[in-house]
């Protein structure tokens, strides 16, 4: 994942300007910084909640947007079409049910199929301007425009980023409550079945297969962040850390190539900490790179290959831990510098 | 696998034996008219349930699409028109053209939540009603469109006096409907509704599609609603006036749902039970007791239970809200299977 100069800004606040960094696959890479420096604003302009002001980010070299196809076309196409003849049917409705219906229909007589279908074609050939050309071209524009504008604003949106392979975990722990945790794991694996909405109606062999399948893999990764035991719990019944180890079992369902851990070790007393040491590095071992916010210095300092740090929205350092640690400019943003005491 | 009778068997089990219980009632007593009744709101409740309950829009014009749906099946069949299909496909097609309904609305309306999702139903519901009145020419206006066919199994078409394969037909359809709205539920379109009720940006953000997901809950409410329309529209004969979908049908639909338990079958189930039998059963089997024993008969208003119709309901209301704001029988979670 790369991230090429990117900015947020809200209004006249400018709250992440012109970062750039390379994560490169399979490494555990951290970003910190003091509380406002914009960490969880970036990561939200990478899993397109805000989309960025400037720049832009990468994955797997190319920016992550829902490309045009032809589908798309034929389905924004086929709104405009179906708007149209919508208006010019609504502006006639009563005329063109005479001319197709009432005018050839005698009570209890069979209906004439083919005369009534012409005399439906002379009446919509008759329409003109007012009812025909009018109505068909606004509702032409009405339709095409909104399918292309939810299109365009949807392009970008967190669903499809999540879909290419970009997890993500809230700082703010934000489960499904009321759903059990094998439930919550299952919506995380959700982008990658195939079920559909009839195979699922009518319990398709497809739907059972899938879901012997999906089921085992939720329980397999509960297993994993060590939550096998409660899997039919709802979400919300759980302890606080052990929310944290839910919220990274549904993002990894996805199997997901990047994984974004917004301060997950935040409210987790020590040995709490050191569990979630142990699954970070377990995840990675999985070949899945891992970004995370935190301000827990052992974990980061620990976990790490690589940190940025940031302070009011810019870079002001990246290197191995080592080099951070000794870093005077990274010391003076979090411990304060001498004048300010 | 376990084979444990759940509450939605076990009340689908009760109803099928009203007619049973029917033989033993003085006719005046009698059931099965009523829970059909019953049944028809309570697959009207189900298609509310599955835009409201599970994917957490509150629709306040599900009576509309009974609406469309009663017309469609009433254009479809009746031989004032040329179309003159049966009973049976034409039941069928009522789903396809509710849910075409719901994706009409749905549509344009999807960037919409909570309250403002609920005028723009409300909205929908008064036009389509005003729609169904002023456009005389194909829907006959005031006076609906009638008569309707009965289903004819075996050739011969039913009538009034088929009181128990009327019964049994449409407590067969309400089960169907169940079966169907419960396998859609535990699927994975079912879980997409509920993570987008619970937080839609989270859900977001694990790669559900909330548009296309609610899309489709919008879709298989209209439908549902739409089949029993067109099924409540085939039990009088008539489609009724427009107003018979107005907004207290809506609302009635939506205590059923609330009452009962949102997200929940056997509650939508039971909830129509308490409320619309409450309404059917109790207060209209009660008058007529009364009527046969002489009491009451003299013209006090005071005294026909049926006068006290919408204050008892009322009180229910606040009662069932008040001690189980879950509903009478709350959804159960999802077990996983290992």
């Amino acid at each position: 994942m790369q991230c090429h100069g990117v900015c947020v800004q809200f209004g006249g606040l400018v709250a992440v300007q012109d970062v750039s960094f390379a994560v490169t696959r399979g490494e555990i890479f951290a970003v910190i910084g003091p509380n406002g420096a914009g960490k969880t604003t970036l990561f939200n302009a990478v899993t397109g909640i805000y989309p960025p002001t400037r720049g832009h980010v990468e994955l797997h070299g190319h920016e992550q947007v829902e490309p045009v196809t032809p589908r798309v076309v034929m389905w924004v196409a086929s709104a405009a079409l179906a708007v149209a003849v919508g208006v010019v049917a609504a502006v006639n409705i009563a005329e063109l049910w005479k001319a197709g219906v009432l005018d050839h229909y005698v009570y209890e007589q069979p209906f004439p199929w083919g005369s009534a279908a012409a005399g439906f074609g002379r009446a919509v050939a008759a329409l003109g301007w007012i009812g025909g050309v009018l109505p068909f071209t606004i509702g032409a524009i009405i339709g095409g425009g909104a399918a292309w504008n939810h299109f365009s604003r949807a392009r970008r949106a967190s669903d499809h980023i999540a879909r290419s392979g970009v997890a993500r975990t809230f700082q703010n722990i934000r489960l499904f409550n009321e759903l059990s945790l094998v439930q919550n794991v299952l919506v995380g694996m959700d982008a990658r079945m195939r079920t559909g909405f009839f195979s699922a109606l009518f319990r398709l062999p497809r739907f059972h297969s899938e879901r012997r399948a999906s089921h085992r893999e939720a329980m397999e990764l509960l297993a994993f962040v060590g939550l096998d035991g409660r899997a039919d719990e709802a979400a919300g019944s759980l302890p606080y850390g052990l929310r944290r180890r839910l919220e990274i079992a549904r993002a990894l369902a996805g199997k997901p190539s990047l994984l974004l851990l917004d301060e997950p070790a935040a409210g987790m007393n020590p040995t709490e900490v050191g569990g979630l040491m142990a699954v970070i590095r377990r995840v990675r071992d999985r070949g899945v790179t891992v970004v995370l916010i935190e301000h827990h210095m052992k974990l980061v300092m620990g976990v790490s290959d690589k940190i940025h740090v940031l302070q009011h929205g810019r870079t002001i350092a990246e290197g191995t831990p080592e080099a951070i640690r000794t870093d005077a400019r990274c010391i003076e943003a979090y411990l304060g510098s001498e004048e300010h005491g | 696998m376990r084979c444990r009778l759940g509450p939605i068997s076990v009340l689908l089990l009760l109803a099928a034996l009203v007619p049973v219980a029917d033989l033993f009632l003085p006719p005046e007593l009698a059931l099965s008219e009523a829970v059909r009744t019953v049944c028809v709101y309570a697959i009207l409740a189900l298609g509310l349930n599955v835009v409201t309950g599970y994917a957490g829009l509150l629709n306040l014009g599900i009576a509309a699409f009974a609406a469309v749906g009663a017309y469609a099946f009433g254009i479809l069949t009746c031989e004032i028109y040329p179309f003159q299909l049966g009973f049976w496909p034409a039941l069928v097609l009522t789903l396809p053209i509710g849910a075409l309904a719901g994706t009409i609305l749905g549509a344009p309306t999807l960037g919409l939540r909570g309250d403002y999702l609920a005028i723009v139903t409300l909205g929908f519901g008064e036009i389509v009603q005003d729609v169904l009145k002023n456009l005389e020419s194909i829907t006959q206006g005031m006076q609906g469109i009638n008569p309707l066919p009965a289903p004819s199994i075996g050739g011969q078409m039913w009538t009034a006096d088929d009181e128990r394969k009327w019964f049994y037909l449409v407590l067969g359809l309400l089960a169907l409907m169940v079966a169907g709205v419960r396998n859609l539920e535990r699927s994975r379109l079912g879980r997409a509704w509920f993570s987008i009720r619970e937080d839609e940006l989270a859900s977001r953000a694990m790669g559900i599609r909330p548009e296309r997901a609610k899309l489709v809950a919008f879709a298989t409410g209209a439908a549902l609603a739409a089949f029993a329309g067109a099924l409540s529209a085939s039990l009088l004969s008539s489609t009724g006036e427009p107003s018979n979908y107005d907004f207290q049908v809506s609302i009635l639909a939506l205590c059923i749902v609330i009452v009962g338990g949102i997200g929940s079958i056997a509650g939508v189930l039971l909830g129509a039970l308490v409320m619309v039998g409450l309404n059917a059963i109790v207060l209209a089997k009660a008058t007529a007791w009364m009527a046969a024993q002489g009491i009451g008969s003299q013209g006090n208003v005071l005294l026909s239970p049926n006068n006290w119709k919408f204050l008892i309901f009322g009180l229910a209301l606040v009662i069932a809200v008040r001690v189980k704001p879950d509903g009478l029988l709350p959804p159960r979670l999802e077990r996983g299977r290992a």
